[in-house]
């Protein structure tokens, strides 16, 4: 659970936009164990930005720079075959989507679309790799809940297509 | 709709060029909201609100300031005193070392002595006119100099407090597919201005710190005043440095008892300080925020002084960054496009 980061006769100061923005972020799988310090300073680099129902967030093939997660609202994964379109997968509030931008150069291999009113989180590649290289603490985490999303990824077996759910533990790497 | 979207783009260039007297101040007050974002940005992991880090960041400011002029206002001032008291002498002794340079020259090459202008008090018209001459003007510059007093560090407020909002604004007004091109702009921009202008201002300081000192070390007069002028000036790219070492090297051909050995020793001193300052100072201070070819930047520095004089100098380097920077992005972003065009478009899903 998350403390008030100032006491309790300095409340006046608080930005209660940033104290609900770090504990919603904990919640995130794909931040899970970062300590309160690391993830308040790791909050405080995401844009925050509404979307309507029906737009793309991006497409497959689009450059990767950037890192979202759904605040509010529903957003469909989906992948183009030449048989057609599929979904892969259906995401809520706290999961995260388009992290293999972080990790690498290639262009999106999905794409993301909202589907209901909603807002997403955005990290910019750039600024998740500053903090990286000033904590090393963040980077071993990161790289660890990455590597499992990837692990749960790489176990599930072939043609198996993830149904609608809020959990991003399911959803392939984007 | 398209007549309004005109109109309003008209009234905003209107305005823009109505308030171009503000353009200095403008660009000040950024520099300085720059110079003091991570302390902001410190107080945003803290979950403090921006108006208080910004305003208590502002009284800690003021609080050093005060602090800071107890401590070296006197000593700056006094050296300032003297150097304008001894002004008249030292533009008259300036003058007779020149007149006699050109007499020599006259009586050496004849040839040349059309060419060269008659004695006159040449230093002294220039130096002994600068001052304000009616008491209009005098009002008119500590005008200016008030209204920038004022106006930077109150600009400066409300870009710190609201800039983050303004962005917000601009990023939700944006179409869905240009977000993530238009955040990577913002950021590596945000990031190389940033990291240039406070990497700037803390060389200037070591810079001046160190010229202060060693101008003191080799009891050369008004060290203060030259060590902060060479901080000020290094902000300049390339003059900068030759501008400070001729300042202390005239300083030491006018005071008696220095001679050519301490024209010598501060030729030496700048020398070492240059060279520090481009091997160890900056690689500290500025380090990869600029990534430029050595000749792009000399050739960004003079077209910045052909339009805006010093200031264009100042800001040719940032800009010729951000410029290069923004250039990449988008180079990029189009050619991946194109890639994933020639491949195949997948099925847009999108209505």
């Amino acid at each position: 659970m998350f403390e008030q980061p100032l006491p309790r006769w300095l409340a006046w100061a608080t930005d209660p936009e940033q104290v609900r923005r770090a504990p919603f972020l904990s919640s995130s799988p794909l931040f899970t164990g970062l300590p309160r310090r690391l993830l308040a300073r790791l909050s405080t680099r995401f844009f925050e930005k509404v979307y309507h129902p029906g737009e793309v967030v991006f497409e497959e093939g689009d450059p990767g720079r950037a890192l979202f997660v759904v605040v509010e609202g529903v957003v469909e994964i989906t992948r183009a075959t030449p048989q057609g379109s599929y979904v892969l997968n259906t995401l809520g509030p706290g999961d995260a989507f388009g992290e293999l931008a972080l990790i690498d150069d290639f262009p999106r291999s999905a794409t993301a679309r909202v589907v209901t009113p909603g807002r997403l989180l955005i990290l910019y590649k750039s600024d998740f790799d500053a903090l990286m290289e000033g904590n090393a603490r963040i980077a071993v985490v990161m790289m660890r809940n990455l590597s499992r999303r990837l692990a749960i990824y790489a176990r599930r077996p072939p043609g198996v297509m993830s149904g609608p759910g809020p959990s991003s533990e399911t959803a392939g790497p984007l | 709709m398209k007549a309004g979207r005109l109109l309003a783009w008209g009234g905003v260039v209107a305005l823009a060029w109505l308030a171009r007297g503000l353009l200095l101040p403008v660009f000040l007050a950024a520099a300085l909201a720059y110079l003091l974002s991570p302390a902001v940005a410190w107080a945003d992991a803290l979950a403090i609100r921006r108006s208080v880090a910004v305003g208590a960041l502002f009284a800690v400011i003021i609080g050093v300031l005060v602090v800071v002029s107890f401590l070296l206002g006197p000593g700056m001032v006094a050296e300032t005193a003297a150097l304008v008291d001894r002004l008249p002498a030292l533009a008259r002794q300036i003058d007779v070392g020149l007149n006699a340079a050109v007499r020599e020259l006259a009586e050496t090459a004849p040839a040349l002595r059309r060419l060269l202008p008659e004695g006159g008090d040449w230093v002294q018209r220039f130096v002994l006119n600068r001052g304000p001459g009616e008491p209009a003007d005098l009002f008119e510059h500590v005008g200016h100099l008030f209204l920038l007093v004022i106006l930077v560090p109150f600009f400066a407020f409300f870009l710190l407090r609201d800039m983050h909002r303004l962005i917000a604004l601009a990023m939700d007004r944006l179409p869905p597919q240009h977000v993530e091109t238009s955040v990577a702009v913002w950021r590596e921009l945000n990031g190389v201005i940033g990291r240039y202008i406070r990497g700037l201002v803390l060389d200037g300081l070591v810079v001046g710190a160190l010229a202060a000192l060693g101008l003191w070390a080799a009891r050369v007069p008004y060290p203060l005043l030259l060590g902060a002028f060479a901080g000020l000036a290094n902000v300049v790219p390339f003059v900068g440095p030759l501008l400070s070492a001729a300042a202390a090297g005239l300083v030491v051909v006018l005071t008696p008892g220095q001679g050519l050995a301490g024209v010598g020793r501060v030729v030496m001193l700048f020398l070492v300080i240059k060279v520090l300052d481009d091997t160890i100072i900056q690689p500290f201070t500025i380090g990869r925020s600029v990534h430029l070819h050595p000749a792009l930047l000399l050739g960004s520095v003079v077209v910045g002084n052909h339009a805006l004089g010093v200031l264009g100098m100042i800001i040719a380097v940032p800009a010729a960054t951000v410029l290069q920077e923004t250039v990449r992005l988008l180079l990029e972003h189009r050619r991946v496009l194109a890639r994933r065009d020639l491949r195949g478009r997948p099925g847009r899903l999108a209505a």
